[in-house]
């Protein structure tokens, strides 16, 4: 396994397709942003997950607040840095909740992520409806050729830096912790500290990712951008992808958006079974996943 | 000069009394047999001295300086590593991943990679565990993971290596190769080591002095022939035992 | 206001809910304690217990007091078959075995997408519900409908029965013990993969009756089992992962904290009551309410 190949591999894929714009109309630049935004997305949640093995099942509260953020600063502040504060925001707000969060292990730790996002969706609904805000729509926002390009450039920043935690120590002491976390510290991995950061890494991109899509859909309703089965949908992609794999999130992130446009606008209950079926079949017999499997490079 | 000074250590968990004032010196270069039956106390001893637990009372200086409060991977680095008695590898990491990984975050804290996987390929043919450099860790034997495990705790670089019963569970074969291992790293890297061991000829031969430990307190210490002689530990030591 | 909550009325409204919750939860609370698989998809047997009660009383008029006793029935064949085709390989198999959990959550919520959809798909979204027993009894000054009251004593009865099962019965000893420790049952002499496939059908059984009770007061619908789902995990996380009473306690103090909750404030800040209190207790007691099994380092 080269993870530095991987990567040349991933972004030559994220290079290529940045002449869709090009080639195809509005249907295809759509279909790129929601590809690319799950791309960012279960990159930025395997670089958690996938390598230290603490499950997130609330990943969403990140993308959710980053909406929020950029729609709650809209004709405000410059969307350059709105999309900014929508990431820094989601840091920040992983850095607060992580330090008490990160200290439950296992399903404790996959339950309290949920909850906690169930919370904060509840509370953004709560203080909307006390500010008189159903839903809020948004105008004037910037084309979709340049939220394309806004997307792929997201894409790319949550692999690289998916990558660059992978060939550093924070990346091999994070697996050491997926393995065993007592004997890791016992070995001298800092535990808590590299939890958090990589708590905090893996928000960042989310909550940009989140600022994005609000300015693609130009409105804003907390049900929508706190959806759980947006962080169900980044466990899935990883699972079917290959979780400790740079080129896992695109290969889930394409089986997943090549359903979804086959399917969701004819038949949604049917692929909502057939997803279940895939994640059934994958977790039953491919449990490492398409790469683990398709391109397995590790005696294992 | 001693390298690990123990003081009046005490740890209670509930109702029971695991250790109660136990004092001791090591001093460097030496190797230490722990004994006593299970349950004495000698495995929370070694947890005490890593930072797994926090001691009730008492004191623990390395190099003169505290522990006290100072969490394991502070400990690691300060260059004490200790082995588990039930192994633990990182079992779907590779042999040389787990070792590499006391390497980069040990005492040692190499900076580059590739340097620190350097590190550990020798740490691995010392233990005889070259050849199983790519294999996961997970499908080692017993025989295999006792030696990771005292892989990583040298990758450490540790001065100062908690060996917990690294040798039960092996052949009597097994037992002489670890033994000659154990011996040549001591004499190769001037490492001071405690060596927990049930195998009890093998912590007679290893060891420059022996501790024992009975039900949390610190009943006998001295060279080996000593304590073998000593008539309380004769009787409840291998009294028992015969 | 104070009228309000010294009521009788308010009581009972939480005696009910706490009631159902201790029967979700604990079927949730066995199949996570003997074989630490997280069932999200346990809210979804609700459901399908509370679709099957209504199907037997629109066409067969069956009162759902009876029909249960074949939902249960039916439900825990549907867990045997779960476990026998899904599960035992899962769990026996070395390569899955520390990350059982995991992949067990992976797995049921796979399940838990197509039961619902599939539900969508048949019986279509529109919720459905039925008249029974809906005359209002009055107790004093407590006014309620014999269809509340039926499910109340129900659903108490039916957990008083699995503890008793648990505490006396073989079968219920032998699931404490996998609880405990697994090997250690093993080497007892302890049937694993009998007191695996008891866990599965027990764990669903009692879902399913939970929904055919939920299905005599409230319209069933595809889509109901989730809100379950996760009742039902704070409701465990808040008695102690695979600790059977801790949980039904739990159960109860959440009936209550939820419906005075919500007298005291409004229905909207219902969820924010139970996912509030929920996180809350989770970070300041990981090990649950009444649980001793320490999480934390």
């Amino acid at each position: 396994m080269s993870p530095a190949r991987d990567l040349m591999v991933v972004l030559a894929l994220l290079g290529a397709s940045a002449g869709v714009p090009f080639l195809g109309g509005d249907y295809w630049i759509g279909v790129g942003i929601t590809a690319f935004m799950w791309v960012a997305l279960t990159q930025s949640w395997s670089l958690l997950s996938g390598l230290s093995g603490y499950v997130s099942l609330g990943h969403v509260v990140f993308y959710g607040l980053g909406a929020y953020v950029v729609v709650a600063s809209w004709e405000v502040l410059p969307i350059a840095v709105s999309l900014a504060l929508a990431a820094g925001a989601a840091a920040v707000f992983a850095f607060a909740t992580g330090m008490p969060v990160l200290r439950v292990r296992g399903p404790y730790f996959v339950i309290l992520t949920f909850g906690v996002a169930e919370l904060v969706k509840f509370v953004v609904m709560a203080a909307e409806a006390a500010a008189g805000n159903a839903s809020r729509l948004i105008l004037g926002t910037p084309e979709i050729e340049t939220l394309f390009f806004l997307m792929l450039a997201l894409a790319a920043a949550a692999t690289v830096l998916a990558w660059g935690v992978r060939v550093s120590r924070l990346g091999h002491g994070l697996r050491a912790i997926r393995e065993d976390e007592e004997a890791a510290e016992t070995l001298g991995v800092p535990v808590a500290r590299y939890k958090l950061l990589a708590f905090v890494l893996s928000a960042c991109i989310p909550g940009a990712v989140g600022g994005a899509m609000a300015l693609r859909n130009t409105y804003f309703e907390p049900l929508q951008a706190f959806d759980p089965m947006i962080s169900f949908s980044m466990i899935a992609m990883a699972v079917i992808g290959g979780s400790d794999d740079l080129r896992g999130p695109v290969v889930g992130a394409a089986c997943f958006v090549f359903l979804s446009e086959m399917l969701w606008a004819n038949a949604p209950q049917l692929y909502m079974i057939i997803l279940g079926l895939l994640l059934v079949i994958f977790v039953l017999f491919v449990p490492e996943g398409l790469c683990g499997r398709l391109f397995r490079s590790r005696g294992a | 000069m001693s390298l690990l000074e123990v003081r009046q250590l005490s740890m209670r968990f509930g109702g029971v009394q695991a250790l109660e004032r136990v004092s001791f010196t090591v001093a460097e270069g030496k190797i230490i047999g722990l004994m006593g039956a299970n349950g004495a106390g000698k495995t929370t001893l070694f947890s005490l001295i890593a930072g797994n637990e926090r001691p009730s009372s008492g004191e623990i200086l390395f190099e003169n300086q505290s522990l006290a409060g100072l969490r394991p991977d502070q400990v690691c680095r300060r260059g004490v590593a200790r082995t588990f008695q039930v192994v633990r590898p990182f079992a779907g990491l590779t042999v040389i991943e787990n070792v590499t990984t006391a390497a980069l975050f040990g005492m040692r804290r190499y900076r580059d990679r590739a340097q620190a996987r350097d590190a550990a390929a020798a740490v691995l043919q010392e233990l005889e565990l070259g050849d199983r450099a790519e294999a996961l860790a997970g499908s080692l034997t017993l025989s295999g993971q006792k030696r990771l495990e005292v892989a990583r705790a040298l990758a450490t670089g540790a001065r100062l290596v908690l060996l917990d019963e690294v040798m039960a569970g092996l052949t009597p074969m097994e037992v002489e190769a670890m033994l000659l291992t154990l011996r040549t790293l001591h004499r190769t890297r001037g490492l001071t080591l405690v060596v927990i061991e049930h195998v009890m000829r093998a912590l007679m031969q290893l060891s420059d002095e022996i501790l024992v430990l009975h039900s949390g307190r610190l009943i006998a210490q001295g060279e080996p022939p000593a304590v073998a002689s000593d008539p309380e530990v004769l009787r409840l030591y291998f009294g028992e035992a015969a | 206001m104070i009228e309000t909550l010294a009521s009788g009325q308010l009581l009972f409204a939480a005696l009910a809910l706490g009631a159902t919750y201790a029967l979700v939860a604990l079927g949730l609370n066995l199949v996570y304690g003997t074989m630490r698989l997280l069932n999200v998809a346990h809210g979804d047997l609700v459901m399908l217990g509370g679709y099957l009660t209504y199907w037997a009383f629109a066409l067969g008029g069956i009162s759902p007091l009876v029909s249960l006793l074949g939902t249960a029935v039916a439900a825990a064949l549907l867990g045997a078959l779960a476990y026998r085709l899904l599960f035992r390989a899962m769990l026996g198999a070395r390569r899955t075995g520390p990350r059982v959990e995991a992949n067990s959550l992976l797995l049921f919520f796979g399940l838990s997408i197509i039961a619902q959809n599939l539900a969508a798909l048949v019986f279509s979204p529109t919720p459905r519900g039925y008249e029974y027993l809906s005359d209002v009894l009055h107790f004093g000054n407590v006014a309620l409908t014999g269809n509340r009251l039926a499910a109340l004593l129900v659903a108490a009865a039916l957990c008083l029965a699995v503890v008793l099962f648990l505490r006396w019965h073989t079968m219920g000893l032998a699931m404490r013990a996998l609880i405990e420790h697994r090997e250690a049952a093993a080497v007892v002499g302890v049937d694993i993969d009998r007191v695996q496939i008891a866990s599965f059908a027990v764990g669903f059984g009692t879902a399913a009756v939970a929904g055919a009770l939920v299905s005599m007061t409230e319209q069933v619908s595809p889509f109901m089992g989730f809100p379950f789902t996760v009742a039902a995990f704070v409701v465990i996380v808040m008695g102690g992962l695979g600790r059977l009473e801790g949980g039904i306690a739990a159960a109860f103090a959440l009936g209550l904290i939820e419906t005075y909750g919500v007298a005291l404030t409004s229905t909207n800040w219902r969820s924010i009551l139970l996912y509030g209190t929920f996180v809350a207790l989770l970070l300041a007691r990981p090990q649950g309410l009444f649980g001793r099994r320490a999480v934390m380092r």
